[in-house]
């Protein structure tokens, strides 16, 4: 093993970047980390290299333990974003340095130095200054002089990132042949999924400062086990049905498939399939029909052509990805398919086409999860309210107490009663929505959510949509609006329609409701006058780089709760929902 | 010449407005100058110069100004470093500080140094035990010429410091280069060009500079007297073809020396180039 590392954390100021991550790295592998900027998969190649020391947790190169390490004993070469070159030396001495400073003999050092600037295409050019080549032959040098001081690791940070898209391609193959002629361990960070595809032996997947999944380009695309890299990896179409006893159920359809243990039947699954899975126009066998669909848009693309489409609800589905407009009928599916297919049926908007999925992938558990924090003795509200919603709904319950949260959680729930205001320890980014229960909370049977309108406004009530259809409670949704009474705006009146159509199509009863005000006045006499047990707002976005924390209105509705109070997060930006409120003329359609 | 769409109207009419202003400001003055020391005799040119006093006024002048430019280069780059590497409470002000003996007039500065630095003042009581003596002696000629000049090291090296970039000597690092051999072989090369056009400007006004200089001083004859208060000296006396003389003497030992602060680097890094050229 090359590379081990052991639950590394690293913090910077307020900040945690990498938040215990393990990974190990075999002798010779080219393994890519990628993740969305932010996801900390630099960092951790900095910490690698000993350019960063970890928090906690330790780093281990070639069976040593080389944590507090200096980066310059740990037999490292590291390529940076922006080549990193020594402007005032020559070609030729760049490439050298490392062997200066290993005191190599001068004829060997220049034997060597050839022997690189061969190897990455670059002969003739070492009594140039790297201010005379263009961007991709500097990276070629800050790789030959990477290599030179023959290091056992190789580790590349978004080395292709402010080069052009043909470069890039270039350099990708002479990283992989450079790779294999030297087989020299490489760990290569990026952001862009057709360059890991490209390059990685093994593919690991970074989100919020956690691994999400490790694996071979191929599994992970198709087999992810979480719905984040299954949209970070290409692009999907994420649907939640039903488990049956033979497989999937989506509406009508029922996909023979192996469900993973997880999902009962009857229990909710979250599907993936990719769009070049998507099969259009006359039935076949072995692909499952999912209905009749509607072309929302069909665009070129060289050797293939990329289609929307726009398929009906089927009874009892959810679409997830790639989202639909707030308040519609339909769900979009992406499709893909070669020139030839599409010359034998040709395809314009508005066209309506048979659509049938050819694999579909199940992704693990689409139950709401609920995390209970603090101590469960004796048992506080919050507990029995988990343990009442689990009895009611397919949640699963969890108990952690200061420890952090396992992954992918999607509510937690805080305990009022002990201290009495919101605890000081929140959990992380892994955990969408956190819920505050105050003593005496029984199941929620008159929901009132609160809405901005805007995104954030959309996340609440489809949250909401989820709780109040499996508990079969009354929804109210709110919005409130300064200054004195008069009618609200038209945009107002639309978002506010469109919420009504969104949970109404699951069935649940739903009142709309304008107030005008002080906000948390207006909502404190909501909830007192429409004897409201479930109180569901957004929480504050917060800036970039910072830490979700509570303040403004929610902080000071939180300092003295009415009821329960449902704090819902805007999702990760990976799957920001990017449609808008949809016109009720066209959804009629 | 390129001929590419420009703001500024046509070569021809700037370069003009340029070469007039050029020589309105400086040359006819020192033309002036020169014509009036060459049309005094050779001989009383030779021997306003080449006495005792005069000579010693030149070493010291120069010979001041060089050490003091050197001392300003030291500390300057550490301060630089300091403002542009770190942020620490204040940062803003003491940046601001910096500039302040570019306002003040230097006779200010100069009458400040010479109450800090007599015998009675607060540093000069607290050197007085070691022995140091600085004011009315060169060691305070210098102080006063480091104390102009350090604006010109911290200003010039500032933007060059701030170009650095960081991961450079992350680089250096993780190719086993320890922290002396990056500062020596990475860091220092690149700012050389910053720092000789921050010495030769921190020279430039070490040379030139007066008010603070003669308060300080003493103003000893062939001891703490430099050129230019020789210059007035002379003035006053109205011995005009000796005060002539000497300035143009200052000026072509100027001229001389920034022109050497200028070209070393270019020789420097040309002669290091036909080396690795192999």
């Amino acid at each position: 093993m090359s590379i081990e590392l052991r639950a590394i954390t690293k913090s910077f100021g307020e900040v945690t970047v990498v938040r215990g991550i393990d990974l190990r790295i075999a002798t010779g592998e080219l393994c890519v980390l990628l993740g969305p900027s932010g996801s900390g998969k630099s960092t951790l190649l900095r910490v690698i290299a000993g350019l960063e020391e970890p928090d906690s947790g330790s780093v281990l190169l070639h069976g040593e333990d080389v944590t507090r390490g200096d980066p310059r004993r740990r037999g490292i070469g590291f390529v940076f974003q922006h080549y990193a070159l020594f402007r005032h030396l020559t070609v030729a001495e760049n490439v050298e340095f490392p062997l200066r400073v290993q005191k190599v003999p001068g004829p060997q050092r220049r034997a060597r130095r050839e022997e690189l600037l061969e190897l990455v295409g670059l002969v003739g050019y070492g009594g140039r200054r790297p201010g005379q080549l263009s961007g991709g032959q500097q990276q070629r040098v800050a790789l030959a002089r990477a290599l030179a001081g023959s290091p056992r690791v190789l580790l590349l940070d978004e080395p292709f990132g402010a080069l052009d898209a043909r470069i890039r391609v270039e350099l990708r193959h002479a990283i992989r042949r450079i790779h294999r002629e030297l087989g020299i361990t490489t760990v290569f960070v990026t952001h862009d999924q057709e360059e890991a595809f490209a390059l990685a032996d093994r593919l690991a997947v970074l989100a919020d400062g956690r691994l999400l999944e490790v694996g071979a380009p191929s599994d992970l695309y198709l087999h992810p086990r979480q719905e984040r890299v299954a949209t970070f990896l290409g692009d999907a179409n994420v649907l939640v049905g039903e488990a049956s006893e033979r497989g999937v159920r989506l509406g009508g359809v029922e996909l023979p498939l192996g469900v993973t243990a997880e999902a009962t039947p009857g229990g909710r699954v979250r599907v993936v399939f990719r769009p070049e899975d998507v099969q259009l126009g006359a039935a076949s066998t072995g692909a499952a029909q999912l209905g009749l669909a509607t072309v929302e848009e069909a665009t070129f693309a060289g050797s293939f052509e990329r289609l929307r489409l726009r398929l009906p609800t089927p009874p009892g589905v959810r679409g997830v990805a790639p989202p639909a407009p707030f308040g519609s009928a339909f769900v979009w599916l992406d499709a893909i398919r070669p020139q030839p297919d599409a010359r034998r049926l040709p395809l314009q908007s508005g066209d309506e086409v048979q659509v049938a999925v050819r694999r579909v992938h199940v992704l693990s558990s689409a139950a709401l999860r609920l995390l209970v924090l603090g101590s469960d003795d004796p048992p506080g509200p919050a507990a029995a309210l988990a343990a009442a919603l689990a009895e009611r709904t397919p949640t699963t319950v969890s108990r952690a107490g200061a420890t952090p949260p396992p992954d992918g959680w999607d509510l937690a729930l805080f305990d009022l009663l002990p201290e009495g205001a919101p605890p000081r320890h929140l959990p992380g980014p892994e955990v969408d929505h956190l819920l505050f229960v105050t003593p005496g909370a029984a199941l929620p049977r008159r929901i009132l959510v609160c809405i901005a309108v805007g995104e954030p406004g959309k996340e609440d009530v489809s949250l909401a949509e989820r709780l109040a259809w499996r508990l079969a409670a009354h929804v109210t949704v709110l919005t409130v609006l300064p200054g004195p009474p008069q009618e609200p705006p038209p945009h107002v009146r639309r978002f506010l329609d469109a919420a009504a159509r969104a949970l109404g199509r699951r069935g649940v009863e739903v009142t709309t409701r304008v107030r005008h005000g002080a906000p948390r006045r207006e909502i404190l006499s909501e909830v007192t006058e429409g004897r409201h047990d479930l109180l569901v707002t957004g929480a504050p976005v917060p800036p970039r780089g910072q830490p979700f924390g509570l303040h403004g209105l929610v902080e000071r509705i939180l300092a003295a709760p009415p009821c329960p109070v449902l704090v819902v997060r805007a999702m990760h930006p990976t799957s920001v929902p990017a449609a808008d409120v949809e016109e009720p003329a066209r959804s009629g359609r | 010449m390129r001929r590419r769409h420009n703001a500024v109207p046509g070569f021809a009419l700037t370069f003009g407005a340029t070469m007039l202003y050029l020589s309105l400001v400086v040359l006819i003055p020192l033309a002036a100058m020169l014509l009036r020391a060459a049309s005094t005799g050779p001989h009383e040119l030779f021997s306003a110069i080449a006495n005792r006093r005069a000579l010693a006024a030149f070493g010291l002048s120069f010979g001041g100004a060089l050490l003091a430019a050197a001392i300003a280069a030291v500390g300057g780059s550490i301060a630089a470093w300091v403002l542009v590497r770190y942020d620490f409470p204040g940062r803003k002000l003491f940046d601001a500080l910096v500039d302040l003996p570019f306002a003040m007039p230097t006779a200010v500065s100069g009458i400040a140094l010479a109450t800090l630095l007599a015998p009675q003042g607060w540093v000069g009581r607290a050197l007085l035990p070691l022995g140091w003596k600085l004011a009315y002696t060169r060691g305070g000629v210098i102080v006063a010429m480091v104390l102009v000049s350090l604006p010109f090291i911290i200003r010039t090296l500032q933007p060059a410091l701030a170009d650095l970039p960081l991961d450079v000597e992350e680089a250096a690092a993780t190719l086993g280069s320890g922290r002396l051999r990056t500062v020596a072989t990475i860091v220092a090369p690149q700012l050389l060009p910053a720092l000789g056009s921050g010495f030769a400007l921190a020279f430039a006004r070490a040379v030139g500079e007066y008010g603070s200089v003669i308060f300080i001083a003493g103003n000893l004859p062939g001891k703490t007297e430099i050129v230019p208060l020789l210059i007035v000296v002379e003035l006053e006396q109205y011995d005009y073809a000796a005060a002539t003389a000497l300035g143009a003497a200052m000026l072509a030992a100027s001229f001389a020396v920034l022109l050497c602060i200028h070209l070393l680097p270019r020789w420097m890094s040309r002669r290091r180039l036909a080396q690795a050229g192999g």
